[in-house]
């Protein structure tokens, strides 16, 4: 059977197509569970953002279409947004933990399993190629949904340029990635 | 391009704009490269996650609850005449069956103006606490073949729009029938749909505001979903 892309799953979820949804979820499941439960570093609070995420789709809150770039690049930043705001209402004290509980499992579809381990070994080269601050900064920012405030406290930088040091971390990631994505990557 | 855009940048990713921000900023991300680049990028950061296991039947109770929400969400015709027998919307029903599910609830929920209509009429001493404000025919283009009813009505202070519409052209796939609120000729989206094979079409749409600011209702074929403002022509309307 075709592989439909997201967007046409997308826009029959938009015609209220059960079967599309399904699908779209079962496509993602694994990378955003796995991604909410980095931010949420709960597995319960993590079931709650996600189902949040597949609420918003199907009600149509939030529109895509292909003028906003990847439709990855929208579901993931709905579910930042998601996370962030569970971890706001919660006050979740936001300790890092290690790498703890290795859950790791390798049931997803191989073809799922093996894009995934190819952007995260793009991703790390690029955060690696960061300052140790900026790689902070982005984490707490991104993954934490701290506000600028307490990054500001926690970086120890004045909090009128938190936003530009963040942009600039982003940026230089950006560029990075662009440079292993020209350049066929993996040569570091 | 301004650098006062360009700053909201972190704003946005962070999900603290309204959604009026988030328009001008995405408006704004159509002509600057830049902001855009860096937010694909930042599309990236989830694939750093290491893989865990979700719980077990987690898709399960996920979309039983996401297709519940939907049914609490688009039955306030439950609410329109408590009196009723129940609405046969929670019944399931085989996928075959799903593209039907939006038009059966906006014909019932006609039918139910309808009703409430006669029932008003025939208790007007009674409070009813749902107001139907009117019903429409919407009158196509000289070019256009489709034919079209709309009808609103007021519950808890919100306006319900129900557009139900036969006799359409097939679309594209990226097209849409986009229906429009005009107020002194600036429209708001107000619902959208797109055709079963059967050439009909329906939607429903929750309004904040009073419909006395409205007074006209059109219908345009859109080249995609989400336009804010009409891209298309216009092929039904009607003053209201």
């Amino acid at each position: 059977m075709e592989k439909s892309t997201d967007t046409s799953l997308y826009m029959r979820i938009n015609e209220q197509d059960k079967a599309a949804l399904e699908q779209l979820y079962d496509r993602y499941e694994k990378i955003l569970f796995s991604f909410l439960y980095k931010m949420l570093e709960d597995r319960e609070l993590a079931e709650e953002a996600l189902q949040e995420v597949f609420i918003k789709i199907w009600r149509g809150k939030g529109v895509y279409d292909e003028s906003k770039g990847k439709f990855t690049s929208w579901l993931f930043r709905m579910a930042q947004n998601t996370a962030i705001d569970l971890i706001r209402k919660h006050k979740k004290p936001t300790v890092p933990i290690e790498e703890a509980a290795q859950m790791s499992s390798n049931d997803a579809p191989v073809d799922q399993q093996v894009e995934w381990q190819e952007k995260k070994g793009q991703i790390e080269t690029a955060v690696q190629r960061l300052s140790a601050e900026q790689q902070k900064m982005i984490d707490l920012f991104y993954f934490k949904g701290h506000t600028h405030e307490t990054i500001a406290d926690m970086c120890d930088i004045p909090l009128g340029t938190v936003k530009s040091r963040i942009r600039l971390a982003l940026k230089k990631l950006k560029i990075s990635l662009h440079g292993m994505q020209e350049r066929g990557a993996y040569d570091d | 391009m301004t650098n006062m855009d360009c700053d909201r940048l972190i704003d946005y990713l962070n999900g603290t704009l309204s959604a009026n921000e988030i328009q001008q900023f995405e408006k704004h991300m159509e002509t600057c490269t830049e902001c855009q680049e860096i937010v694909e990028a930042t599309g990236e950061l989830p694939y750093l996650a290491d893989p865990v296991e979700p719980p077990a039947g987690m898709k399960a109770r996920i979309l039983s609850n996401v297709f519940e929400e939907e049914h609490e969400h688009d039955t306030p015709a439950s609410a329109l005449n408590p009196a009723m027998s129940p609405i046969p919307l929670r019944k399931k029903s085989s996928k075959a069956q799903q593209m039907w599910k939006p038009l059966i609830a906006a014909v019932l929920l006609a039918s139910l103006l309808g009703n409430a209509y006669a029932f008003m009429q025939l208790s007007d001493q009674q409070a009813v606490q749902e107001t139907a404000i009117q019903s429409v025919e919407l009158q196509p283009t000289e070019t256009f073949s489709g034919t079209a009813t709309a009808a609103m009505f007021e519950e808890e202070g919100s306006v319900n729009l129900v557009v139900q519409a036969d006799q359409l052209a097939e679309l594209d796939a990226a097209q849409v029938y986009q229906v429009w609120l005009i107020n002194d000729g600036k429209p708001i989206p107000a619902g959208a749909f797109s055709p079963n094979p059967n050439g009909e079409g329906a939607s429903y749409y929750q309004l904040e505001s009073n419909s006395d600011e409205w007074d006209t209702i059109a219908i345009t074929l859109e080249p995609k979903t989400g336009n804010e403002l009409p891209e298309g022509e216009v092929v039904l309307s009607s003053e209201i």
